[in-house]
């Protein structure tokens, strides 16, 4: 059964008087669990995209239904609550409150939930463990990797349930083996989880274990195989 | 889908703010100590002058006629010797009676023509109860030549230097107190220089002379007062406690059987005076509103500056799924932080030296030497700070409320951080 399925959707900015169209008519079809990149030239739309699935931002036209609910008919506070809920995020960098140490970072979505205390402090350490960072759930993001950071990310993305995970090259600040070891564990919690992953990237390492990569050219679909 | 309506932890949001407000150690506390500065300044003037104030009230009290007046209802708007209370023993008997905590003083106060064979000038006649009149132990301790009238004395005077040199009298001299009654006619009594007292106030030592009630009851009898009926221009009534004022003006009011004796406190008898506090509030309230401004400037461009260099971050939690009114709720806690600190840190400023000045004063005396008087009445060199409890929640209030408005604009703007936007910076 279809995850989030795409329709149609364009997006255009307007630069002065100049009309620019960041995508034209894209549609796409995402499953459960499915690990897929978005790639293609700067430029090409991939992070538009990406914010527009993640109700970030609202297409020019078009429909996106993700889980049943199309986020062209919420407002700002139901999309707001649709992220919390359905959509977990994973940027590039400078994505953890530093105030809080990795345990509290990874709390800190469950508590806008409002789950119980002793549950989101039961999931955080569940997940800080399975990105492998037992050890560190109380170090505050300075005193972390960039690799250990992006994981803590990782943590709180999916500590949170939600359907979609969107990751927007989050091996882009990493090492070779810091992005390997990400990436592993991303790909087995999309399978454990059951949960999405939808990468914008231009990391070669990424691509090599996307299962579907779609290739974006221009605002347009260029191709979409799968890997 | 279902949208949670239950409010979040408050205990999540004031541990975030409480951390963010320490993120920048240096300008948090640099924040503070202008706060506490500015405040530590404005409670030690307000100190200061609270306390002028009240030392000049106290003075004018105990010099003028108490906290509460019982005169004839005419005499404030048009003083004149035939306004008198009749029955004054009778009325000094029903107050009595009232059990009022605090003295009841008889006085006769008239405007009278000193005249000697060398000068004359005009004055006012005090008569009072020499034994337990406050005047006795304001003014007996300026007592240069001679001494302090009794009751016996039926003819002693209690005059001032100023009036002495004026009159070129001294001890054992006699004036001649006339006054004018009401038919045209006037009256005139020998009386004694008993004492001269040299107080330093121009308005005492040049125009004030005291003599026993006995002496100044002569001129009301000549007006048409009964003798027996033992009359008096007026009762100053001196609380033990100032704050039962209007509780015991009331009291009276309630029960004064005369309708042509007027009770009147302190401010209504001294219009002057609470005209001069009044303009002088004023005036310290204008710089504690420049003292303000400058405290909110400086609060306002710290929680901005913290707010425009967490754009990323407020972008971030916002598309994590941070609601707008919980982002304004943040930073609104963080202000009310600063306010809860900028209060505390100010207190600990402020408070120490308000106590220090309330302790050991600070002396004046090369600027005001002993017996200057202001406004008629005497000025203390050594001024002390006081502060009430009324002032206390005032300017606490003040620098709380102050702090936590400066938050109010820096938390609209962070509310209108545009998540796509503020995670491109």
């Amino acid at each position: 059964m279809s995850l989030l399925k795409i329709h149609n959707v364009s997006k255009y900015y307007l630069q002065g008087e100049i009309k620019v169209h960041a995508l034209s008519n894209i549609n796409l079809d995402f499953r459960r669990s499915e690990f897929a990149a978005l790639v293609g030239p700067s430029g090409s739309g991939k992070t538009t995209l990406l914010n527009l699935i993640g109700g970030l931002d609202t297409p020019t036209s078009g429909d996106i239904h993700l889980n049943r609910t199309n986020l062209t008919d919420l407002n700002e506070q139901a999309l707001s609550q649709f992220r919390l809920f359905q959509i977990g995020f994973i940027f590039q960098a400078y994505n953890l409150v530093p105030v809080l140490s990795a345990l509290e970072n990874v709390e800190l979505v469950m508590v806008l939930q409002n789950r119980p205390a002793s549950e989101r402090h039961e999931r955080a350490l569940h997940y800080l463990h399975l990105v492998g960072l037992d050890d560190m759930t109380h170090r505050r993001p300075s005193a972390l990797s960039g690799g250990q950071q992006q994981r803590v990310a990782v943590a709180r993305a999916l500590a949170a349930g939600p359907k979609l995970v969107l990751a927007d090259e989050p091996t882009a600040n990493l090492d070779s083996e810091n992005a390997s070891a990400l990436l592993d564990i991303m790909h087995k919690l999309a399978i454990e989880e059951q949960t999405t992953f939808l990468f914008s990237t231009h990391d070669i390492r990424v691509m090599e274990r996307a299962k579907r990569i779609i290739t974006l050219k221009d605002g347009q679909i260029e191709s979409d195989n799968a890997n | 889908m279902t949208i949670s309506t239950t409010p979040l932890p408050l205990s999540t949001f004031v541990m975030l703010a409480w951390r963010n407000l320490w993120r920048h150690r240096r300008r948090t506390i640099i924040t503070l100590v202008s706060i506490a500065l500015g405040f530590g300044l404005a409670v030690f003037s307000i100190g200061l002058q609270d306390s002028g104030h009240n030392n000049m009230v106290k003075n004018a009290i105990n010099m003028g006629d108490g906290h509460i007046t019982l005169q004839e209802k005419d005499y404030l708007a048009s003083p004149a010797n035939y306004r008198y209370i009749a029955e004054g023993k009778n009325l000094l008997q029903k107050l009595t009676q009232l059990k009022i905590n605090g003295k009841l003083i008889p006085r006769i106060t008239l405007q009278v023509l000193a005249s000697t064979a060398n000068n004359s000038v005009g004055v006012r006649l005090q008569g009072i109860n020499p034994n337990n009149d406050p005047l006795r132990s304001l003014l007996n301790k300026y007592v240069k030549q001679g001494q302090w009238v009794n009751n016996a004395d039926n003819r002693g005077l209690i005059i001032g230097s100023g009036m002495a040199k004026k009159l070129k009298v001294k001890i054992g001299s006699k004036i001649i107190i006339i006054t004018g009654k009401k038919g045209g006619d006037s009256e005139s009594h020998l009386g004694r220089v008993q004492g001269i007292f040299q107080s330093g106030i121009a308005e005492l030592d040049k125009y004030l002379i005291i003599s026993g009630l006995a002496f100044s009851r002569k001129f009301l009898v000549a007006e048409g007062a009964q003798q027996d009926k033992e009359p008096l221009t007026r009762i100053a009534i001196f609380l033990d406690d100032a704050k039962t004022i209007q509780s015991v003006k009331t009291l009276l009011k309630k029960n004064n059987p005369y309708p042509k004796v007027s009770v009147l406190d302190w401010q209504e008898m001294m219009p002057q005076l609470v005209q001069y506090i009044v303009i002088d509030d004023i005036s310290a309230y204008i710089m504690q509103v420049f003292i303000l401004l400058v405290i909110l400037f400086g609060i306002v461009n710290t929680v901005l500056m913290s707010i425009l260099e967490r754009t990323r971050e407020f972008g971030l939690l916002r598309a994590l799924g941070l609601k707008r009114q919980y982002l304004v709720l943040l930073i609104l806690i963080e202000t009310l932080l600063l306010s809860l600190l900028a209060v505390a840190c100010g207190w600990l400023v402020g408070g120490s030296i308000h106590w220090y000045v309330a302790t050991y004063g600070i002396d004046f005396t090369s600027l005001i030497p002993e017996g200057t008087s202001f406004a008629g009445t005497f000025m203390d060199p050594v001024i002390y700070s006081e502060l009430s409890a009324k002032r206390v929640i005032q300017l606490t209030s003040i620098i709380f409320l102050t702090t936590l408005i400066s938050g109010i604009y820096p938390a609209i703007k962070a509310s209108r951080i545009q998540p796509i936007e503020a995670l491109k910076t």
